[in-house]
């Protein structure tokens, strides 16, 4: 049940609802779309660690070839000499019922858009938790996910860091050439391993590429990411 | 030997992984596999050799991951990679008996719907590596651990076109009998064996334990050579290396069942070496080839919906504009989302299968039926029929279509018999065949039969199997040729039983003439069903009929236990019910507009046409409840759901209003034309949609050209609907750069022209970077901006 209840404050914030009264119609389409794409999901990751090497303006992944441009990438990665590269996707059928739903009903396509996208950040954050659990006789914590896209940290990195998680192969998971990933609710990250003391303190908004912008900034709250 | 020839008789072994051998030869991940084929050419030739040596007789070049797309940023070529792959393998079989299979792996990108990539450029992609293959003398092409088979298709059309070589091709699925895009064994089975493959069957993902039951359910119903490539058991992650814990004897020992249950081509995928091979040949080498016993499935297919035609199913006839005047509009406008909502509304009446004809002299039937298709099996499973006289648009319809599908149809003439047939059989399709030809129809059952058995014997001529066969007996009406409705029955049963056919029939011409169709036509449907009709071609939303069939499934005895039957009749609502609910609407337009109850808007709409003018319920009703709602949502008083929900209240409001402006043929009342679309290389979608849903509240035509849309196509139509303002959306950075090129070319074609943009990534400063006239913050800002532009 506490789930569920998170979800839908979630749901609820992706939507822009900042406390107005809700109606039983929506309301109920939100709950419906809930249990409707609990069926859909198709919950699968990949995650690995690897070393890293910095350079100047970026760093390499030790075990390969990718290299990671970017100062904030970096600057997230500073106390950190090894790394987690995971990746997360619900499937493709949620993406269809979302296509499905632009076509016929609006409102509940958006809904349902907003759902998918808190069950992809839902799941992360287990994914997280699960990998944080096998570090737990080390002594080592886990930085928040860091994505392509972020600040200066290239999206055009996608079909790299998929190529090197295998993510084709064990997940399904693909970018386009303009490296959006498909399916559409899927995630990539970069989580940073560090020693427990330097648990990070959260990111500040003022880091974002999207801060001038971002809807949450100017009603006076953060996006959770 | 041909290797057609070899697999007639003989159990084929293939070679196992050539990554992990690669991968325990300490090569760095991410980093290119295939490039070993210039680089270190003698690591490659010692793998192929170990498997030589193991016993395999076939080996497979190490150009998996070799397409222009996965070379992008690589300075190699295709053709380069695959000659190089190609020698490497010939070197290592120096003059030993062993075939060379050209390996063809997925492009990496996913096709439309899900992705960018569109059919034809995945057709172009493989058609580039076959070419170089044939060029290197392969002797077969094997498509493998696929999991999109409409990227399948691609792959197998381009190399059926652009060679004679044999392909073998296999997909990968998870337990769950469905690869990670949904497509089930079946459906791979149908379609397939339909396009003509030489083998085909499972690989990867799952080990040989796994994939027991997958590969019994294909076996079961593949009339072609079933091949297995499994992997050496479930991969297992040990200190950040990836393991297979299959031992060669074990792997072996299931390879051999395999064998043993009918599998005649077998080797190893992910995590197999020459090992495992060695146990495998070792095991299987007294085993003679097995006959299988197969299932003959008769159905068609989506790739992840197959229709088995193992009892009545329902064939929806909407998605045709004979005498609809609606209908004709939407498709003279390319309004596809009318032809849609036809589409999903017969399928929630229970259609099983959708009939899509789009003949209309003004138009382009080829462009049209290709668009409808597309856009029918992006957001609905269900398979298609379709529907033309013209062999140009079957062809396109099959050709772009995913799955298996029917066409409708042949008759007995000749000329249309060897036009089409050839066709069915190169797409693997299913046909209707009409009983009659140039001489008409004949009256007489006999007459009407020997038609059908032409065309059954004339599709055998051109290898399609009688499962493939639907025919139409043809109804006549009774009001002017009573004798002979009784005919079609009869040649019904005679079909059935004489040729052992599905039957096909198109229930509602019966009535033409008479009062009380309805009831003639019932009568008529469920005489039909008794005679032995299995697709009933009908209205779907015509709950008469649709009743008729579901009593008839439960007397015929196809409807086991009454189930469905019995199903339907659960949440039949009582008359005092239906009369309650639908009391509520004593409100006006504008509240119910506020409130966002779309049904409600139309039963109101419609009652208010009967007493006041058009305009009026706009700028008495409409308008206002607008203004209000938007200053609601300006003021946070309302959030985004309740202010799209009100928006589609208005616009099923003006769906009504202009069914009957359209009806009276009076003025236009639209605000102006819009173009909106989502550019090239983005397929965020919601954002537009959501700004579409606006701007049509305020009685602003949209032209929706959809997602991924370039350039020129924008442009075009711009001129074609002399377009003041077009609104774009980007919602990446990546293609921001379509924006801007898509702006200039606007703009160069027609200075006038005012653009307006948005998406997440854009803001005021960066639209003026890129030449745009206006950003929109929001749905609610573009709304401001189309009055400021068009008033």
């Amino acid at each position: 049940m506490e789930i569920r209840f998170k979800i839908k404050d979630e749901i609820l914030r992706y939507l822009g609802y900042r406390g107005q009264t809700i109606d039983v119609v929506i309301d109920r389409m939100i709950d419906d779309t809930i249990e409707e794409i609990k069926c859909l999901i198709k919950e699968r990751y990949v995650y690995k660690t690897f070393n890293i090497c910095k350079e100047e303006d970026g760093f390499y992944l030790k075990e390969t070839d990718f290299y990671l441009p970017g100062e904030d990438i970096k600057d997230h990665l500073k106390n950190s000499d090894t790394c987690i590269l995971m990746s997360a996707t619900l499937g493709h059928d949620v993406d269809t019922k979302i296509r499905y739903y632009e076509k016929i009903d609006m409102t509940k396509a958006l809904i349902f858009d907003a759902a998918a996208t808190a069950f992809i950040e839902e799941f992360c954050d287990r994914v997280c938790k699960e990998i944080e659990y096998s570090l737990k006789d080390t002594n080592k914590v886990l930085t928040s996910r860091y994505s392509p896209g972020y600040g200066d940290f290239s999206i055009g990195v996608q079909q790299e860091f998929l190529s090197v998680l295998g993510c084709q192969k064990s997940i399904g998971l693909t970018a386009s050439s303009n490296s959006i990933l498909i399916p559409r609710k899927s995630v990539t990250a970069i989580l940073g391993v560090i020693e427990k003391h330097e648990k990070e303190k959260s990111r500040s908004c003022n880091d974002c590429n999207k801060y001038s912008t971002c809807a949450f900034s100017i009603g006076g709250e953060v996006c959770g990411y | 030997m041909d290797i057609r020839e070899k697999l007639k008789n003989d159990i084929l072994i293939f070679d196992g992984a050539m990554g992990t051998m690669i991968q325990n030869l300490g090569l760095k991940m991410g980093e290119l596999p295939e490039s070993l084929n210039l680089n270190s050419p003698e690591k490659i030739i010692e793998i192929h050799k170990k498997y030589i040596e193991s016993g395999a007789n076939v080996i497979t070049t190490n150009t998996f991951g070799v397409n222009e797309i996965k070379l992008k940023e690589s300075s190699y070529t295709v053709e380069e990679l695959i000659h190089s792959g190609v020698r490497n393998a010939k070197k290592a079989i120096e003059d030993k008996d062993v075939y060379i299979a050209l390996d063809v792996g997925p492009i990496g990108e996913l096709l439309e719907p899900m992705g960018t990539l569109s059919f034809e450029e995945a057709y172009d992609i493989y058609k580039r590596q076959i070419l170089q293959g044939v060029k290197d003398e392969v002797d077969l092409i094997l498509i493998e651990t696929m999991t999109d088979l409409y990227e399948v298709k691609a792959a197998i059309l381009a190399a059926k076109e652009n060679s004679d070589l044999p392909i073998f091709c296999t997909m990968s699925y998870e337990d769950d009998g469905r690869t990670f895009t949904g497509c089930n064994l079946t459906s791979m089975v149908m379609v397939l064996q339909g396009l003509g493959v030489d083998a085909l069957g499972v690989n990867c993902s799952l080990g040989p334990k796994e994939l027991e039951p997958l590969i019994d359910e294909v076996l079961s119903i593949s009339k072609v050579p079933v091949m297995v490539q499994p992997n050496a058991g479930l991969p297992s992650v040990i200190d950040g290396n990836t393991v297979f814990n299959i031992l060669p004897d074990e792997f072996a020992k299931y390879g051999a069942r395999f064998v043993q249950k009918g599998v005649r081509v077998i080797g190893g995928c992910c995590g197999t070496t020459d090992r495992h091979i060695k146990a495998l040949v070792n095991f299987i080498k007294d085993i003679k080839p097995q006959k299988k016993n197969v299932d003959n499935i008769i159905g068609v297919c989506t790739p992840t919906k197959s229709v088995i035609i193992d009892g009545v199913k329902v064939i929806g006839e909407r998605i045709n504009p004979t005498g609809k005047k609606l209908f004709k509009k939407a498709l003279v406008d390319e309004d596809i989302e009318y032809i849609l909502k036809e589409a999903i509304a017969q399928v929630d009446a229970g259609a099983e299968i959708l009939d899509v004809n789009v003949g209309l002299p003004e138009i382009d039937e080829e462009k049209t039926m290709i668009k409808v298709i597309k856009e029918i099996q992006s957001i609905l499973d269900i398979p298609l029929q379709i529907d033309s006289t013209d062999p140009k648009v079957i062809e396109s319809g099959l050709r772009i279509y995913n799955g298996k599908a029917i066409v409708n149809s042949v008759n007995g003439e000749d000329k249309v018999l060897d036009t089409i047939l050839p066709i069915v059989k190169k797409y693997g399709a299913s046909v209707i065949g009409l009983t009659l030809d140039e001489k008409g129809i004949p009256k007489g059952a006999l007459e009407r039969f020997e038609i059908a058995k032409k065309i059954v014997d004339r599709a055998k001529d051109y290898c399609i199997d009688k499962e493939d066969i639907i025919i139409d007996c043809l109804t006549l009406t009774a009001a002017a040729q009573q004798e002979e409705v009784r005919e079609t029955l009869k040649t019904l049963t005679l079909v059935k039983e004489e040729l052992g056919v599905k039957t096909a029939l198109g229930v509602s011409n019966v009535s033409f003439g008479l009062p009380n169709r309805g009831l003639i036509n019932k009568t008529f449907l469920a005489a039909s069903l008794y005679a032995g009709l299995d697709l009933p071609i009908i209205d779907p939303l015509n709950k008469a009929m649709m009743d008729t069939i579901k009593a008839s499934k439960v007397l015929w005895n196809q409807d086991k236990g009454a189930t469905e039957y019995l199903k339907s009749h659960e949440n039949i609502k009582s008359i005092e019910e239906v009369k309650k609910e639908s009391k509520e609407s004593d409100r006006d337009l504008f509240e119910i507009i506020l409130s966002g109850t779309k049904e409600e808007a139309k039963s109101v709409t419609a009652e208010l046409l009967e007493y006041k003018e058009p305009l009026d319920i706009i700028n008495d009703y409409i308008v206002p409840a607008l203004d209000l709602i938007g200053e609601r949502y300006e003021n946070g008083d309302i959030f985004l759901p309740q202010l799209i929900r009100s928006a589609e209240t208005v616009k099923s409001s003006f769906e009504i209003i202009k069914e009957k402006i359209f009806e009276s043929s009076s003025e236009d009342i639209s605000n102006g034309k819009i173009i909106l679309a989502t550019v090239n290389g983005d397929i965020h979608d919601i954002g537009k949609n959501i700004v579409k849903v606006l701007l049509e509240s305020y009685n602003y035509e949209i032209i929706d050209l959809g997602k991924n849309v370039s350039s020129e196509t924008i442009v075009k139509a711009a001129i074609e609907n002399d377009i003041k303002l077009v609104g774009l959306s980007a919602l990446m950075t990546t293609t921001v750069k379509s924006m801007e090129d898509t702006i200039e070319k606007l703009k160069d074609t027609d200075p006038s022209v005012k653009v307006m943009v948005g998406g997440a990534v854009l803001n005021k400063e960066y639209s003026e970077m890129i030449n745009a006239d206006f950003y929109a913050k929001d749905a609610k800002e573009a709304v401001e901006i189309a009055k400021t532009v068009l008033g």
